[in-house]
């Protein structure tokens, strides 16, 4: 038997990923001068994020096998590699900058629920693009020279710049994680208030899928600022086992990364290709209900859904005169049930028809509570 | 979990059109403010007729097979849930895909919401919204031996659209749910009703 059948995976997928993997190994190598810039305390580090790389990429590419997410990819690619794509570059830039940072959307949702995504995007956002360029050997700081009093910043091996210890810069520099840190809890407390008061939330969730990230991100953020306690307080009490549980937290975080809710991260971008394909359609004018005349879909969407649905093998959903059932708006879809229940009826709704009714009332076990 | 002996009873027949349903459902828990229960007219100048659409919860839910971000799941109970928010796109695949006209994407939200058979209250034994209010019991959330007693129609969990067949975990009454329920455009485009 083939192991990769036995384990269920892709092979396709599973080959993009191994590239995509050895892409980001060579780009490391590339920006850490080969291996000579690279922190040996970060190792570790290093290993995960490439495992996580691997990881993330796998259910990317396994994702975009799925025929419905194939359709939009495929249309995102073409469009980009189009002049069209190209000009309409800016309008994705703007939709990303407030889909993926000011989330705007979320706050639509609830003013609570933005304010805790808010805090644990911007903390996570922020903690990993500092994180990952000084786990490459991108970014590392050093003394300057015979100036002991200052430190040199490189950026892909060459100076970025120094400044003096105690400076403002310094400060920012080396508490930057802190920073984000204190977001990323501030974000998990938000989420488990609103989650602890939230029937909907509490009737749906899962530890496995909502709980249990927000708790790997609060260990790895308080074993993070308890290093810079030790350091700071504590003399550098217990740092050498602070160091090793925010290594294993944050390897933990990164193995977790392809799995879970936080895979929703690399997802969330796909928005961007889905609105200007509905400004696309919109552009076209919509195209009207085969019953109604109500205009209600867009000739892209409905072009496409039709390939989908012969992928999913569904096709056959079309009505005697050959209507598809995608040709129906929404409102006529609910009124055919409606008309086929009449329909079964004869047409008629007697409402002095005897119904049997039951000997014994009946218990009715569920009742309303306020 | 939602009791498999439980099943949720459409009467559209039985409907009086007083959107009781309609304001119910935006107290539910899981998507509160929202209504996402639907009332139409059947055809308004030929028949005093309207009838409630809540989700069907189908068995193989085409929304889900439709939703490029993966984001409806159906659980255990058969119970068929609203986009997970953080991976919903808001493409409308699910919107015009849905073969009862179920789900809505609701603008500026970026995300799809529907019946979810009021998951917070259903699942601790506690009748959806809808079904609590609606006064005529055209919705009718009850333990499934109790319909037959109550009614002179039995439930019905088959629909057919064109070679299409759709099983759904919702039941629509009629009297000989032997076959299943035809939805055949040309019974709108006849009018006759
Ligand atoms: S009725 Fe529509 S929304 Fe509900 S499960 Fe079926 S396909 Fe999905
Ligand atoms: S609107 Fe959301 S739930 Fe519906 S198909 Fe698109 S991504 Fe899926």
């Amino acid at each position: 038997m083939n192991p990769l059948s036995r384990l269920e995976l892709e092979p396709r997928p599973l080959a993009r990923a191994a590239l995509a993997t050895l892409a980001l190994g060579g780009l490391v190598a590339l920006g850490n001068g080969g291996g000579r810039w690279l922190d040996p305390a970060l190792l570790g580090y290093l290993i995960a994020s490439l495992f996580a790389c691997f990881g993330v990429a796998y259910r990317y590419f396994t994702w975009l096998e799925r025929p419905a997410t194939a359709m939009y990819w495929r249309w995102t690619l073409r469009t980009f590699l189009s002049v069209r794509g190209l000009r309409a570059l800016p309008r994705v830039g703007l939709k990303l900058l407030d889909q993926l940072f000011l989330q705007r959307f979320i706050g639509k949702r609830s003013i609570k629920r933005w304010g805790a995504h808010a805090c644990l995007a911007w903390g996570c956002l922020l903690a990993f693009s500092v994180t990952f360029p000084l786990v490459f050997g991108w970014v590392r700081f050093t003394s300057d020279g015979a100036n002991a009093d200052r430190y040199q910043a490189w950026l892909f091996g060459m100076p970025a710049g120094s400044f003096p210890l105690g400076s403002a810069t310094a400060f920012i520099a080396f508490h930057i994680l802190d920073l984000a840190a204190l977001m990323v809890i501030a974000g998990c407390v938000l989420a488990f208030l609103r989650r602890s008061t939230d029937e909907g939330d509490a009737a749906t969730q899962r530890f496995d899928l909502d709980i249990l990230p927000l708790l790997l991100l609060i260990a790895v953020s308080a074993t993070g600022l308890l290093l810079t306690a030790s350091e700071t307080w504590l003399q550098g009490r217990n740092f050498g086992t602070l160091a090793f549980l925010h290594e294993l937290t944050v390897i933990l975080l990164l193995l977790f990364l392809p799995f879970g809710k936080l895979f929703h991260i690399v997802q969330r971008p796909a928005q961007a290709g889905v609105s200007l394909y509905k400004a696309e359609g919109d552009a076209q004018g919509l195209l009207p209900c085969r019953t109604c005349a109500t205009p209600f879909i867009r000739p892209n969407h409905r072009r496409d859904l039709e390939r989908l649905w012969l992928e999913l093998g569904l096709d056959g959903a079309r009505h005697p005169g050959g209507i598809h059932h995608l040709d129906l708006c929404p409102r006529c879809r609910r009124r055919l049930v409606m008309g086929a229940q009449s329909l079964r009826l004869h047409g008629a709704f007697d409402p002095f028809a005897e119904v049997p009714l039951p000997v014994e009332p009946l218990a009715d076990p569920i009742s309303f509570r306020s | 979990m939602v009791s498999e002996e439980y099943g949720f009873f459409i009467d559209p027949q039985r409907c009086i059109g007083c959107r009781s349903c309609v304001a119910a459902c935006a107290e539910c828990g899981t998507h509160r403010g929202h209504s996402m229960i639907h009332l139409d007219e059947l055809d308004r100048s030929a028949s005093t007729q309207t009838g409630p659409t809540v989700c069907m919860h189908c068995e193989d839910p085409v929304c889900a097979m439709s939703c490029p971000a993966d984001a409806i799941k159906r659980t255990e109970d058969g119970v068929v849930h609203a986009s997970q928010k953080p991976r919903c796109v808001a493409c409308g695949n699910c919107e015009m895909s849905c073969p009862f006209g179920v789900p809505l994407v609701l603008p500026g939200l970026e995300q799809m919401l529907k019946c979810d058979l009021c998951y917070d209250r259903s699942s601790v034994g506690l009748k959806p919204m809808c079904a609590t209010v609606c006064p005529s019991q055209a919705l009718l959330f009850a333990p499934r031996h109790e319909v037959a007693a109550m009614r002179g129609s039995r439930p019905l969990r088959e629909f057919q659209v064109g070679e299409l067949l759709v099983r759904t975990r919702n039941a629509v009454m009629v009297p000989d749910p032997e076959t299943p329920l035809h939805l055949d455009a040309a019974l709108l485009l006849d009018g006759g009703f």
